[in-house]
């Protein structure tokens, strides 16, 4: 069974017999390096953002994510970061950009293990980042908390818009014959890094449909699939 | 073993406690040490970075056994973790992400009724079905069931159909809401997986639950009494704590589905989740689980022994604090 999917003790293993020195400096005691796996982690999940001419402080080389390795540590407890700004299982989507349980074993691991770079011929090729385009406002619906559906739609994402920074928000869809629907439950969702949240699978809500859980401030984008045109309310 | 310190002693340095269990593990091979301690520093001058992380690597890359699960055990010999009994396995397991799908019948759930579940866990490379799985403490698939208000608590194992090859339960549903599963398993060929799926008995209200903050009382189960002592005694978020568990009567305890104890700890607002089992016991009526609490909010902790046949479940609410200077 799986142990603690976030616990400091991860990356705690030296083999008996085999203490490794250290005076003013972290204990390296992992063998997780950045070259083999932490670069490939912070290539998926944060250099879309984090690299020279993305929208943050680049971290893809080991020289630049070294320094920040306490600070990482931080953000991934805290969830600001990756900035995905939704809890994992409470819908399903294609475009998941926050970290599995075991990526943040290994991220916690490398950090508390001293952050070691590992073999540099170990590094993947870094990767290519397609601009990701909010869709057209035109191809959307647009509804606020506690809309009523006049017509059924097939959603294939969801974008939420003014969200107030820093809360904890569950967006379901009462469906008219009683089921609730979950669709996203937003936590430090933050505007600046604001995105669509893609389903894995499109839904389709009936006529009568109701939206709660968005902030009265906030909206939410019903994005239509591809094939699907789209309304605006 | 005595390996709770009381509440009234003041608190001084606790691995000096269980050194007499960490030597037994030591000598089956296995040492498990915490990062950072003081116990791995030495006077300055002793070795470059480079040098160390040259003798670290060369050391696992000799031939290290790992627990798939708990990996901050690791021996230079085959065999099974102390910990949860998962063979080991060499090399650090690269991390390997399943996909599952959840089908929830009937579509319109009751408070009070069941709803059924079934299971389709898909491999990362091809999306097909999974059928092999390792067994995990004596099961292919442990499932966590937990309310939104923390009330409702279930560790299931879901079975096979036998046509099918997947994974069903039925679950009964006490109450509206939202309810959390987290189901645990690990696929032959694959790394532990740990997911977490949603969903909504309609008629409740969807807000986070109002978990206590107090730890210090004994709580009875069905057989037994636990006390919980943490150390340090309020718990700092991001910062390892220490839960020691005794309990009374101590005789007659078992293993529970392969381990000693079993723990779950559930922020209140239902994010975190952190699975695991003792750090050290031996069978005798106290126990250490190592736990990080992520966040500074109330977490609820629950625990499971397992005595004269009878399994026990009782809970703890407990605050992580956060950090300040």
């Amino acid at each position: 069974m799986t142990t603690a999917c976030i616990r400091t003790g991860l990356g705690a293993a030296i083999l008996a017999g085999a203490a490794v020195a250290a005076e003013a400096h972290d204990a390296l005691t992992t063998s997780v390096n950045w070259s083999r796996t932490v670069s490939r982690i912070v290539y998926e999940r944060c250099a879309s953002c984090h690299r020279d001419g993305g929208t943050a402080f680049s971290l893809t080389t080991y020289a630049e994510a070294r320094p920040w390795a306490v600070a990482i540590r931080e953000e991934i407890f805290a969830r600001t970061m990756p900035p995905w700004g939704a809890v994992k299982g409470f819908g399903e989507f294609r475009n998941d950009r926050a970290m599995y349980p075991s990526q943040i074993n290994l991220m916690v691991s490398w950090i508390e293990g001293g952050a070691p770079e590992g073999d540099p011929e170990d590094l993947p090729e870094p990767p290519e980042y397609p601009e990701e385009n909010a869709p057209a406002a035109e191809t959307v619906r647009v509804v606020r908390n506690g809309a009523t559906l006049e017509s059924p739609v097939v959603i294939d994402g969801l974008f939420p818009r003014d969200v107030p920074d820093g809360g904890s928000y569950q967006i379901v869809a009462e469906l008219p014959d009683g089921r609730v629907e979950p669709l996203v439950w937003l936590y430090e969702y933050r505007n600046e890094y604001g995105h669509a949240f893609l389903l894995e699978k499109p839904l389709e809500l009936p006529a009568g449909t109701v939206f709660r859980g968005i902030p009265a401030e906030s909206s939410l984008d019903l994005i239509p699939p591809p094939s699907e045109p789209g309304v605006r309310d | 073993m005595r390996l709770l310190k009381r509440a009234t002693e003041k608190p001084r340095r606790r691995r000096a406690a269980v050194g007499p269990l960490m030597a037994g593990v030591a000598a089956l091979g296995l040492v498990a040490a915490c990062a950072g301690g003081d116990d791995s520093r030495a006077g300055p001058g002793a070795m470059t970075d480079a040098e160390r992380e040259a003798q670290v690597q060369a050391l696992f890359d000799a031939g290290v056994y790992f627990c798939p699960m708990d990996l901050d055990v690791r021996s230079s010999e085959p065999g099974f973790c102390p910990r949860c009994r998962m063979a080991l396995v060499m090399g650090l397991p690269e991390p390997v992400d399943y996909t599952m799908d959840v089908t929830v019948t009937p579509e319109l759930l009751e408070p009070g009724g069941t709803a059924r579940l079934d299971f389709v866990v898909r491999d990362p490379w091809e999306d097909r079905p999974v059928t092999d799985f390792e067994i995990m403490h004596e099961r292919p698939f442990h499932l966590f069931v937990m309310s939104q208000d923390l009330g409702h608590f279930a560790h299931v194992h879901p079975t096979r159909d036998s046509e099918t090859e997947n994974f069903h339960i039925d679950l009964d549903l006490p109450r509206a809401g939202l309810y959390q599963v987290l189901a645990d398993f690990y696929p032959v060929g694959g790394t532990p997986q740990l997911i977490a799926r949603s969903f909504i008995v309609p008629g409740g209200r969807l807000e986070p639950a109002a978990v206590g903050v107090d730890y210090t009382a004994p709580r009875q189960g069905e057989n037994l009494q636990v006390e919980l002592v943490t150390e340090p005694a309020e718990p700092i978020a991001g910062q390892e704590t220490e839960l020691y568990f005794t309990v009374t009567p101590g005789e007659g305890l078992e293993p529970y589905i392969g381990a000693w104890g079993h723990m779950l700890a559930v922020s209140d607002d239902l994010i975190d989740t952190v699975h695991g089992h003792p750090f050290i016991a031996d069978g005798g009526p106290e126990m250490l689980f190592h736990l990080t609490f992520p966040r500074p909010r109330n977490y609820r902790v629950w625990v499971q022994f397992q005595r004269d046949g009878v399994v026990n479940t009782v809970h703890f609410d407990i605050p992580a604090k956060e950090l300040t200077f």
